[in-house]
């Protein structure tokens, strides 16, 4: 080969070079390490090989049990619920002829601006005892007692679960509202000559060209949630009795609260990394099914 | 001004060989056109004159200098690209010295250029808009300037008039012509389209898979195709082929007939040829050269006539599940079912081997 | 035809309420922050007349000129560097591809699934090894070669017109030339939704600035806020006044470029 493409190649590689530094160290690195502390027992910075000491202790953990069952519970109640709203709002977002649009999609996408934080101060306030939400409640005669949102393992669930969709289904909504943009109305057109009934053109041609975005939503949004952090941080510090202590809060009070443990730490984490994975595998695998049949 | 010699180039992606070995002399002030269908590797080729791509093996030589690894910039080429490729965050004005600006020229000189380019373009009034506001005719013009100010030894087109309508394109066609002449620059033409080869170029080069299929004079490629790719090629409506046999062959002629067509006999002047007696081979004979004289002829049924208004196009048959097209001025009374007479001199037929070569 | 007068009634009763419940808690906001702690978690919604009160109260409590600073500092050094090495690279991975670099990048999707938590350890000892706890620059480095900014300019970089590189190299530039004078003016519209996209991202981050930041001084507005909330007894008056001024700063900018913000989103869909 002549000279030519060495010198491309390596000014492709002087391009990445700096984000691949980054990355190598504060990516990779950390991976690799957290890998290896995993494997480490021992509390503060006293460590000593454990082998699989930690993953035995997470057979033995009621709280790390308590936690998983608390994320899993969160992502089988409030994704697909989530999904489902935000392609539901959509499709009534995507009729041309309604009056209006441009405002309610913004209003709708408006959550997704304010910071994790500022959301949990909100609805803090208005889910207290007497807050807002529970008057309104009250007034419409849905309640007669206010409820518990902040101090009822039950309710304190429902909240999180509120909150987080509140934040997140303008967004989720905006990526089904261009694949629908994205469909040939004449598509359309031809069904309705063919005489093929709403339902039908809804279910057999809407949601077939929707696939692409339900899994990239769907992967998205189980990757975020099982991250979950900010929320139960701030709006209920994982309480009441644990109801809401998720894996990721888990991980942050074994390693900054209390004596530090950051070895088990690490373990909880890639218990994360072990389910991320399997979830996106079994989605992908599941778009792929269907898509055969 | 600058030749270029092409040397058994080659262009190969891992294990798919695009260019398979051309070799090619361009004189200097020609008009070149490379023509083919779309992957026949017209376009890579003006590629790897241009620097653009990678050449993998054989020899470029343009002004007597071997070029293959030298920089696009460095090779006395300027190129015109089939979207025109205009900076968009740029005016015409800038668009056109940019090349300059990187060369080095100095500021007072750029102007000075752009604006000689810009006079014989007309393109005065447009300098300062953006590329987005002009028409494709106007960007089409902006690109040509862009080439001109670099004063370059070789202008490479690529397919530069595909995006316009057809009768802007014609327009520009003859732009083009007239902007050659005035410029005496080289230069190389790729387009699909068969009407700008003939009517632009001094020299066709029509292309097949990776390979020159024939170069010649638009009218040599017309009238004297090597092959069945190229007489099929070159020439609208398309030339018809039918099925034929040889019957005899002499040391200075072959007879032919046409099984199709009630046996038919056409005699071709072919010296020492390789054919034998019941080979099959191909005869070509153009819808243009069909009229109400001549010694071949074939009794037809019109199945569907095409009135152009000048001139007719009809397709007829025999009934042996072929068409015969045949152009011709005096076809306006002709209705479909009609009976129809198609007559030919049998010296403006070609004669084709059974691997497609032209027998001569 | 009546049932189609229905359909139109239930699409915009839909609607409206889904509009209605994303926009009150930000009326409920700007309200809230005219009255008291004890309105407030009363529920009262409606202006009331504590808003000076709660302003004077909050920067006697925190220093708001600082913690303003400190955010904005951050957000910007931040969101100019990630523009930078990751567009370079985003370009870099779609322009120059061969069989090595699409590995690279493949690898760098996947770690796009392993969650903070996993890393936060490990890059809480890197900076308490580099004695860079408590510095700005622990917040910033590690954010800036965002894998999820280089996918996006990578997937943005499919759009740029491969013929506009081949003029600019008959042109004469090289490829940091192509780079810097065609890419990025003509990219103007990619680089102003990813603006908007990683100074958000860096303004509202939380985790790792509340894990690397313990001092007063270093503190970002979101972090006050988020302690503000955490006190035993928040003021929740104080407490909506500061969320107010943290909010204001993404609701202008959203607002001003709405239509590139969403179109970034939707460009790493692409």
């Amino acid at each position: 080969m002549a000279q030519a493409p060495n010198k491309t190649t390596l000014t492709s590689w002087l391009f990445t070079g700096p984000a691949l530094t980054l990355l190598a160290f504060f990516m990779v690195y950390p991976i690799l390490s957290s890998l290896w502390m995993s494997l480490q027992v021992g509390k503060g910075m006293n460590f000593s090989f454990g082998g699989f000491a930690n993953m035995w202790r997470l057979t033995q953990d009621a709280v790390f049990q308590h936690a998983l069952l608390n994320t899993l519970t969160l992502l089988v109640v409030q994704v697909p619920i989530m999904i489902a709203l935000a392609m539901l709002l959509a499709v009534a977002l995507n009729d041309p002829t309604l009056k209006g649009r441009a405002i309610i999609r913004t209003a709708i996408f408006l959550p997704c601006i304010t910071s994790l934080v500022a959301y949990s101060v909100l609805f803090k306030s208005m889910f207290a005892v007497d807050g807002v939400v529970n008057r309104f409640l009250e007034a419409l005669h849905i309640m007669d007692q206010p409820i518990p949102w902040l101090t009822d393992t039950f309710w304190a669930k429902i909240l999180i679960i509120l909150a987080i969709t509140w934040r997140w289904t303008g967004y989720n909504m905006i990526f089904f509202l261009a694949a629908l943009q994205n469909i040939d109305p004449s598509i359309y057109e031809a069904a309705r000559i063919d005489g093929i009934p709403s339902w039908a053109r809804f279910t057999k041609i809407t949601l077939p060209a929707l696939k692409p975005v339900i899994l990239f939503t769907t992967v998205t949004s189980t990757i975020g949630t099982l991250q979950l952090f900010d929320e139960v941080n701030t709006i209920t510090l994982g309480g009441p009795a644990n109801a809401t202590l998720t894996l990721s809060l888990y991980i942050y009070q074994l390693s900054f609260k209390f004596m530090p443990s950051f070895g088990y730490a690490a373990t909880v984490s890639y218990v994360i990394v072990v389910l991320v994975m399997i979830l996106s595998f079994l989605q992908f695998l599941f778009a792929r099914e269907r898509r055969r049949t | 001004m600058s030749g270029l010699k092409l040397r058994n180039l080659r262009k190969s992606y891992s294990a798919l060989e695009v260019i398979k070995g051309v070799s090619l002399d361009i004189e200097p002030k020609e008009f070149v056109v490379f023509v083919g269908p779309s992957g026949c590797g017209k376009s890579t080729l003006l590629r790897m004159i241009a620097g653009l791509e990678e050449i993998s093996a054989g020899d470029l030589e343009i002004g007597g200098q071997r070029m293959n690894d030298v920089d696009p910039s460095k090779r006395g080429i300027a190129m015109v690209f089939q979207s025109y490729a205009l900076y968009p965050h740029m005016s015409v004005r800038e668009n056109m010295g940019f090349a300059l600006r990187f060369a080095g020229v100095p500021k007072a000189e750029i102007t000075k250029q752009v604006d000689d380019a810009a006079r014989t373009l007309e393109l005065g009034a447009l300098m300062e808009r953006r590329p987005g506001e002009l028409s494709g005719g106007q960007r089409q013009r902006v690109a040509i300037g862009r080439a001109i100010v670099r004063h370059p030894e070789v202008f490479l087109f690529d397919e530069p008039l595909s995006n316009l309508d057809a009768e802007l394109r014609v327009h520009m066609r003859i732009e083009l012509a007239r902007l050659h002449k005035s410029l005496a620059a080289t230069v190389i033409y790729v387009t699909h389209d068969q009407v700008e080869a003939m009517t632009l170029a001094d020299k066709i080069v029509v292309m097949r898979d990776g390979l020159i299929s024939q170069v010649g004079s638009p009218l040599d490629v017309y009238d004297s195709p090597d092959n069945v790719f190229v007489a099929g090629f070159i020439g609208s409506p398309k030339i018809n082929f039918i099925k034929g046999v040889v019957q005899s062959v002499s040391k200075t002629a072959v007879t032919v007939s046409l099984p199709g067509y009630g046996d038919a006999k056409i005699g071709f002047v072919a010296k020492a040829s390789q054919l034998k007696a019941g080979e099959n081979v191909t005869v070509g004979l153009r819808p243009q050269h069909f009229g109400a004289t001549g010694k071949l002829k074939f009794k037809l049924n019109v199945e569907l006539v095409e009135h152009l208004g000048g001139e007719s196009f009809v397709y007829a048959g025999n009934g042996n599940g072929d068409l015969i097209t045949v152009a011709t001025q005096t076809g306006r009374g002709l209705k479909t079912g009609q009976k129809f007479e198609a007559c030919i001199d049998p010296t403006k037929a070609l004669l084709f081997d059974a691997a497609g070569l032209r027998v001569r | 035809m009546t049932l189609r007068y229905v359909q139109r009634g239930f699409v915009y009763a839909l609607l409206s309420i889904a509009a209605f419940i994303s926009v009150f808690p930000f009326f409920w906001l700007m309200v809230g922050a005219t009255n008291t702690s004890s309105d407030i978690l009363r529920g009262k919604a409606s202006a009331g007349g504590a808003l000076f009160a709660n302003f004077s109260k909050l920067i006697q409590q925190v220093d708001l000129p600082i913690l303003f600073w400190n955010s904005s500092k951050i957000a910007v050094i931040a969101t100019a560097l990630t523009l930078v090495v990751a567009s370079l690279s985003g370009y870099a991975f779609e322009i120059f591809r061969s069989k090595l670099s699409d590995r690279i990048f493949a690898g760098l999707l996947a770690m796009l699934s392993i969650p903070f938590a996993a890393l936060m350890i490990p890059l809480f000892v890197i900076m308490a090894k580099l004695h860079l706890i408590n510095t700005h620059t622990a917040l910033i480095i590690p954010t800036i070669a965002s894998i999820f900014m280089i996918f996006y300019f990578r997937q943005a970089t499919k759009s740029f017109p491969t013929e506009l590189r081949d003029a600019a190299r008959v042109d004469g530039l090289n490829e940091w030339q192509i780079f810097f004078y065609i890419y990025v003016p003509v990219m103007r519209s990619t680089y102003a939704a990813a603006t908007i996209i990683i100074f958000m991202a860096n303004w509202n981050n939380y985790l790792w600035p509340l894990i690397v930041l313990q001092t007063n001084e270093t503190k970002t507005l979101t972090l006050a806020v988020a302690s503000l909330l955490s006190a035993y007894v928040p003021d929740y008056g104080v407490v909506m006044v500061a969320t107010t001024l943290a909010t204001l700063p993404t609701l202008f900018i959203f607002f001003v470029l709405q239509k590139q913000f969403v179109q970034g989103l939707l460009g790493s869909l692409k």
